[in-house]
């Protein structure tokens, strides 16, 4: 008895694995007992075989029990149809039993009953004590304890108990793994908590103190947790804000989360941030908290200012352009364009958006002809062209720009349209007026070649005139014809440049014929007689042009060439030849050379370094427009004393441009 | 003794018709075709009385003729008339400022020829 006992309190301090090894023992104790009983009680049990029966049950039940793996009596599939069992028996033996062993099992069923009812250790153990107790003091009433059976009864008592025990340490260690369980889980969530990126606030309910902050709100707010513990939420929002955030919270209380990115949140240098901050009730235990979870999105904020504001520079970039914008898809779908687009075609963006290009600004069914989008979508490279509309009466130079993504597939094209009808005409008219004034300085010099034979002609008639002997006039007849016919050559020369020079349209040019043309008429001009010619003409294509335009180009070229010459002797080289795409002209004196500071000048309209009278300072600039209005280039390269050269390229003539 | 007279000009036809023309006036004529010819005749020290000369000419043009004559201290005396097809303002005016004695543009007449000589001799 005292044994028994004495085992039991030895439970309370022993370890665990000591104590499986105690309960088993006593529960094999128990079962000693059982039989002990069920013998005892022979004679009044019905069936005495179903008696072992129950005992062997017991034996079993007691077997597995200790031999089985600890966590088996985690696992609910185990411990509940252990607990099943031992109630079937223990029913069993009720069955089998007279009235004094039925209490006992009565007993022992309500201990299996509040074991599995009960996760708690010592309310079971003290519900045992108790009802041992009870069971003791029923049987001492009952007068059990001192008949003849009475060591046997009293055996019962910490029986009753000893089972308790067993079953308390089951429940006992269930739910101690379960708590280890739990406490691995609090181990995670803590990581969790710790390490997140955002900041996280733990907040008591309803009460809205601080109850854990974890390491990225102590960062984010600059405050050290232990000054932020307990404190109210609402000191973070500052006063300015405190209204707002508390009806914010009040909402959130009711709702049980709620979701804010305009509170901005104070720091412990007094400076507020922006920030992102969401709110949710949790429950840990039986204690309601809320989770408010927010980021510091100051930097996002400003980075969204930031595109949102050149977003709206670009757009009045894009509206304030005062030339036609417009986005398109790859297949000329218009998807976007700028305020002048719409003025200039009176309409809306709806009117146009979705439409295509050529339908929509054109009134035509497929691309136009040379439309530098065609060029830009095969070559993924910007591309520009003068497009006329005669319909219209407007000359547009279109430009074309692609957008691609990083893989280099078409996005977009942007297409750029600069309206130059007005520039066209004055470009014209500019061309025109410096062919004019060109032409009045050559024909002034062209006057003067004439003068030579014309005097020439005046005094030998005068001196015909004069002679008496007859014989001799023939010679000065011959003379006069002579001169005549120089005159008469001038003239021709000065026709044939004009006849060029009025061949207003686009066609074939043979820019040899055009040089030759403009070399003779310089030099009719100039009467340049030290200059030395040479020309190096190799076979070239015939490109595109206005030859009127041409010849204006090259007498430009040839004329300063001259004057660089300065009528002393000097060597002026033509020379052409045909490259892949292009037909290069070179025109290069050994004149003076043109000082380097001046070389990035030339081009200037009006930008002259002769005397007046001798050019207009526009001839030069003209050359440059008309060689870029053909798609050609035109470089320069100058020594000083040595000589100049300028390179003209102009693309060969293709069919169909 | 004749007064001789020096005619620079690149065409053949004008320095023909004025040697005819100076011939009949009884002046001693020396031809010469280009700038260059005509300084070498004035240094080999022939003495001219007047020089009648072109500006356009190859290899030495009429304003080094003149610039030349006009800088030489013992040369400088002689009168020289340009005979020019440059009959611009500007070009009269640089005549002029070069020392030149007169001017007479082409084409011209005998007569203004004659008008010449006189205002030389």
């Amino acid at each position: 008895m005292i044994l028994v006992y004495f085992l039991l309190l030895l439970l309370f301090v022993m370890k665990e694995q000591d104590k499986k090894k105690i309960i088993l023992l006593l529960r094999w104790g128990a079962i000693i007992v059982t039989s002990y009983l069920i013998l005892l009680g022979r004679g009044k049990v019905a069936d005495p075989n179903l008696s072992h029966l129950l005992v062997l049950g017991y034996i079993i039940s007691n077997l597995v029990l200790t031999f089985c793996p600890s966590s088996w009596l985690l696992n609910p599939k185990f411990f509940y149809p252990l607990v099943l069992g031992d109630t079937g028996i223990i029913l069993l033996g009720m069955y089998l039993s007279e009235k004094m062993v039925t209490d006992f099992y009565l007993a022992f069923f309500l201990i299996i009953i509040f074991a599995s009812l009960s996760r708690s250790f010592k309310l079971l153990m003290f519900i045992g004590g108790a009802t041992s107790l009870l069971y003791g003091f029923l049987l001492y009433s009952w007068g059990l304890l001192i008949s003849p059976e009475g060591s046997s009864y009293a055996l019962r008592i910490p029986f009753i108990f000893i089972m308790t025990a067993f079953y308390g340490y089951l429940v006992q260690t269930l739910t101690r793994e379960k708590h280890k369980e739990l406490s691995i889980s609090e181990d995670k969530y803590r990581g969790l908590f710790e390490n997140a990126n955002e900041g996280i606030i733990i907040l008591k309910d309803p009460s809205l103190q601080i109850a854990d902050v974890n390491r990225e709100a102590e960062k984010t707010t600059q405050y050290p947790k232990e000054e932020l513990l307990g404190i109210e939420i609402f000191y973070l929002f500052g006063a300015e804000e405190n209204e707002k955030a508390k009806s914010y919270l009040k909402e959130v209380m009711g709702k049980g989360e709620g979701r804010v990115d305009d509170l901005p949140l104070r720091k412990r240098d007094g400076t507020f941030f922006e920030a992102d901050l969401s709110i949710k009730r949790i429950g840990l235990g039986e204690e309601s908290f809320f989770q408010m979870i927010f980021r510091d999105i100051t930097e996002k904020r400003k980075l969204e200012r930031k595109i949102i504001e050149s977003k709206r520079n670009l757009e009045a970039i894009f509206d304030g352009i005062g030339d036609q914008l417009s986005i398109q898809s790859p297949d000329f779908e218009i998807l976007q364009v700028n305020k002048s687009v719409i003025e200039r075609h009176a309409t809306t963006f709806t009117g146009l958006n979705g439409r295509k290009c050529y339908e929509a600004y054109y009134q035509k069914t497929s691309p136009c002809e040379g439309c530098p989008l065609l060029v830009t979508i095969e070559t993924r490279q910007p591309a520009s062209a003068i497009l006329k509309f005669p319909e219209a009466e407007r000359v547009q130079e279109i430009f074309s720009y692609p957008v691609s993504d990083e893989k280099g597939k078409l996005l977009y094209l942007i297409e750029y349209v600069k309206d130059v009808t007005e520039e066209q005409r004055l470009q014209e008219q500019l061309i025109q007026s410096e062919k004019l004034a060109g032409i009045g300085i050559l024909a002034s010099g062209v006057a003067h070649e004439i003068n030579n034979p014309l005097s020439g002609i005046i005094g030998m008639a005068e001196v015909a005139l004069e002679e008496e002997d007859p014989t001799k006039n023939r010679g000065y007849l011959t003379d006069i014809l002579t001169c005549g016919q120089r005159i008469g050559e001038i003239v021709n020369g000065l026709r044939s440049y004009s006849r060029t020079a009025k061949r207003g349209d686009l066609g074939a040019t043979d820019l040899h014929e055009v040089l030759e043309t403009s070399l003779k008429m310089v030099q009719l001009a100039t009467q340049s007689v030290s200059v030395e010619v040479i020309k190096n003409f190799q076979p070239v294509e015939k490109i595109k042009a206005n030859p009127g335009e041409i010849q204006q180009v090259f007498t430009n070229l040839i004329t300063n060439a001259f004057q660089a010459m300065n009528g002393k002797k000097g060597r002026l080289i033509l020379s052409s030849r045909s490259l892949k795409d292009f037909v290069e002209i070179k025109v290069s004196d050994s004149g003076v050379g043109i000082p380097p500071q001046y070389l990035n000048q030339i081009f200037d309209p009006f930008f002259t370094t002769k005397k007046m009278g001798e050019g207009t300072g526009l001839g030069l600039n003209i050359v440059y427009r008309i060689v870029t209005k053909y798609e050609g280039t035109i470089e320069v390269a100058s020594t000083e004393g040595v000589g100049t050269t300028f390179t003209i390229k102009f693309p060969k003539w293709r069919q169909g441009l | 003794m004749s007064k001789r007279i020096l005619i620079v000009d690149d065409e053949e036809v004008i320095r023909k018709f004025l040697k005819i023309h100076l011939d009949k006036l009884g002046y001693e004529v020396t031809e010469a075709e280009d700038g260059e010819k005509a300084i070498e005749k004035i240094g080999r020290g022939d003495k001219f009385d007047l020089i009648i000369c072109d500006v356009m000419m190859p290899n030495k043009n009429g304003w080094e003729v003149l610039k030349e004559v006009k800088s030489n201290p013992e040369l400088n005396g002689i009168p020289i008339i340009l005979l020019t097809a440059k009959n611009d303002d500007v070009d009269i005016f640089k005549g002029y400022e070069l020392g030149a004695n007169y001017y007479i543009t082409k084409p011209f007449t005998k007569d203004q020829l004659l008008y010449g000589l006189k205002l030389m001799f």
